[in-house]
C-alpha cells in the first residue's frame, strides 16, 4: 500500500517537474525574443551599439584630443587650486 | 614487548578492516581513471584522493569529534557519554558492543542538546572533528562550494547563441526529462522491492540525468546527504563518458538525412543583450521559482559579471583561480563520502546503473523534441543539437559536433549546439529547484 503511494508520489513529481521546467523556458523563451526585438527596435544596428559602448577603451583621434583636453585641464585646475591654498 | 604490542595495535594494518580496503582500491580505482583515462580529472582526482584518506584506519578524517570518541575512546568516556545521551550501557556486555549501540543511539533521532552534550564531552577529552569533516561541512554542508562553482560556470558562459536562437531552450527542457524519468525509475525499483529509496534518494539520483556536477551536489547535499559520494562519483564519471553514451542513441534516433541539415547562421548577438539577459532571468526566477534562486542566482552573478565588462578582475577569478580552490576543496569532501559503511551497498550500484539510464533518456529525450520541433517550425533544425541538450557543458556540443561531421563534413553545429548546452544547464538548475521545493 505505502509503496503504491510512493509510486504515485514520484508519478505525481515527474509531471510537475517537466511541466515547471518547461513552462519556466517557455516564459523565458518568449521573454528573450521580447528582449531582443525591444532592444533592436531602441537600439538599432549593433554596429552602433558597439561605437557607443566601446568609446572609452579605444576612441576616436577627435574625441581622444577632447578628452586629453579635458583632463590636462582639470589638472591644471586642481594644481592652481592646491596652489592657492 | 608491551610497547611493541601497543605499536602493532596502534597500527593501520592491524585496524583496517576488509570495507576500508575496498574503499582505497575504489580511491585508487578513480585515481586510475582520472590519470590514465582522463575521466574529468579536475574533479575525480581530488574525489579519489579524499576518498583514500577519508579510508584511512584509525585516523578518523572524515568522522565527526563524537563518532571518533565512540570509536576509540575509553570505557570511563564512553559511560560518561551515554549518560549525556541519556541511554544506559549494559555493563555485561564487552566493549565493542558498547561502541555499537552509542553509535546507534548518536544517529538515531537523539535531542539536538544531548548530542550538544556528548559532543562536549568528546571534545573535552582531546578528540576533534576529522579535516574532512571540517571539509564537508563548511564546502558541501553549508552549500557554499557546489554555489561557487555554478558562479565560475556563469563566469564562462556566453549566452550568445542562445540569444540567437532562442527556441533551443525547448530542448534543454526537454533533456530534463531523463532526470525526472529516472527519478520514476527508482520509486519504481523501490516498488518491486528490488532496492530501497525513499522519494527524496530518488529525486537525488534522478538529478545526475541532468549531467551537471555542481547541481547534484547541490541536490543531494539537500535531499539525500548519504548518498553524496555515490552521486557525485556517478555524475562526474558518466559526464566524461559522455562521448560514449551518446552517439549510439543519437544514431538511432536519427536518420542520415537528418544528421545532415544544415542550420541557417546565428545573428550576432549586441553587447546590451548579453548584459540585460541575466538580469531578466534573475528576476523571472524571483517572480516564478524563488527555490532555484541560489543556484540560478550564482549562475546570473557570474553570467552578469563576465558580459558586463567593468569587472574584469572579479569574472576572471570567478572562472580561474576561485573555481580551481573550490574544486579541491570540494573534490575532497566529496571523497569524504566514500566511506565503506555508506558507500559498499547494493544501492550504490542501483545508483550507478540508474545514472547511466538517466543520461540515455536525456538523450533521447532532447534528440526526439528537436524532430518534433522540426515538424512544426520552417526554420531547420538538426536533430543532433538536441543531444547537448543535457547539460555537460560543452562535452556534449562538441559530441554533436563531431557525429554531424561524420555524416557530412562540411556541417559545423558546434555553435548552434552550444544554445541547447547552456539552456540544459539552465534546465536542470529549474528542476533542480522544482525537487527542492516540493520535497526539501
Amino acid at each position: 500500500m505505502q509503496d503504491y503511494e510512493l509510486l504515485q508520489d514520484g508519478l505525481a513529481l515527474m509531471a510537475l517537474g517537466m511541466g515547471v521546467v518547461f513552462v519556466f523556458l517557455t516564459i523565458l523563451v518568449i521573454s528573450v525574443t521580447l528582449m531582443s526585438k525591444l532592444i533592436d527596435r531602441f537600439q538599432p544596428a549593433p554596429i552602433a551599439v558597439d561605437a557607443s559602448k566601446k568609446s572609452p577603451s579605444s576612441p576616436a583621434p577627435v574625441s581622444q584630443n577632447d578628452e586629453m583636453l579635458a583632463v590636462i585641464s582639470a589638472a591644471v585646475h586642481r594644481y592652481r587650486s592646491t596652489r592657492r591654498r | 614487548m608491551d610497547k611493541l604490542v601497543t605499536l602493532w595495535e596502534g597500527s593501520g594494518l592491524y585496524n583496517l578492516e576488509l570495507g576500508q580496503a575496498a574503499m582505497i582500491m575504489v580511491g585508487l580505482l578513480l585515481l586510475y581513471l582520472a590519470i590514465y583515462k582522463k575521466f574529468e580529472p579536475l574533479l575525480l582526482v581530488p574525489i579519489g584522493f579524499g576518498g583514500i584518506l577519508a579510508n584511512i584506519p584509525e585516523a578518523g578524517l572524515a568522522i565527526s569529534a563524537l563518532d571518533q570518541a565512540i570509536e576509540v575512546a575509553k570505557p570511563a568516556v564512553l559511560q560518561q557519554m551515554a549518560a549525556a545521551l541519556g541511554a544506559s550501557l549494559d555493563p555485561l556486555a564487552n566493549l565493542d558492543a558498547w561502541r555499537e549501540s552509542l553509535q546507534m543511539i548518536a544517529h538515531d533521532g537523539v535531542a539536538p542538546d544531548q548530542l550538544r552534550a556528548a559532543r562536549d564531552i568528546a571534545v573535552g577529552v582531546g578528540y576533534s572533528d576529522g579535516m574532512l569533516y571540517n571539509f564537508y561541512k563548511v564546502a558541501i554542508g553549508s552549500g557554499i562550494a557546489p554555489l561557487i562553482i555554478f558562479m565560475g560556470v556563469g563566469a564562462m558562459t556566453d549566452f550568445g547563441p542562445l540569444l540567437a536562437n532562442p527556441r533551443t531552450l525547448f530542448l534543454g527542457a526537454a533533456a530534463q526529462f531523463g532526470i525526472f524519468a529516472t527519478l520514476f525509475g527508482a520509486v519504481a525499483l523501490t516498488s518491486m522491492g528490488v532496492m530501497d529509496f525513499s522519494l527524496n534518494q530518488a529525486a537525488a539520483i534522478g538529478i545526475i540525468g541532468g549531467a551537471d556536477g555542481p547541481t547534484s551536489i547541490y541536490v543531494s547535499s539537500v535531499l539525500a546527504p548519504e548518498l553524496l559520494g555515490a552521486i557525485a562519483v556517478a555524475a562526474y564519471a558518466y559526464m566524461a563518458l559522455v562521448p560514449l553514451i551518446q552517439p549510439p542513441i543519437m544514431r538511432l534516433l536519427t536518420t542520415q538525412k537528418e544528421r545532415e541539415i544544415k542550420m541557417t547562421q546565428l545573428r550576432p548577438v549586441s553587447k546590451l543583450e548579453k548584459v540585460v539577459f541575466p538580469l531578466m532571468l534573475l528576476i523571472l526566477v524571483a517572480l516564478f521559482l524563488p527555490d532555484a534562486a541560489p543556484l540560478l542566482g550564482m549562475f546570473c552573478f557570474g553570467n552578469l559579471m563576465r558580459e558586463c565588462g567593468v569587472v574584469e578582475r572579479l569574472s576572471d577569478t570567478a572562472q580561474n583561480s576561485l573555481i580551481n580552490i573550490v574544486t579541491i576543496i570540494l573534490g575532497l569532501s566529496v571523497g569524504s563520502k566514500l566511506m565503506a559503511d555508506s558507500f559498499l551497498t547494493f544501492e550504490t550500484l542501483g545508483i550507478l546503473g540508474l545514472g547511466i539510464v538517466a543520461f540515455g533518456i536525456g538523450t533521447a529525450a532532447g534528440v526526439l523534441m528537436a524532430k518534433l520541433m522540426n515538424l512544426v517550425s520552417k526554420m531547420p533544425i538538426n536533430p543532433l543539437i538536441g543531444a547537448a541538450g543535457v547539460s555537460a557543458v560543452p562535452m556534449a556540443a562538441r559530441v554533436a559536433n563531431k557525429v554531424g561531421l561524420e555524416s557530412n563534413p562540411h556541417n559545423f553545429l558546434l555553435m548552434h549546439a552550444m544554445g541547447p548546452n547552456v539552456a540544459g544547464v539552465i534546465g536542470s538548475a529549474v528542476a533542480a529547484g522544482v525537487m527542492i521545493k516540493y520535497l526539501g
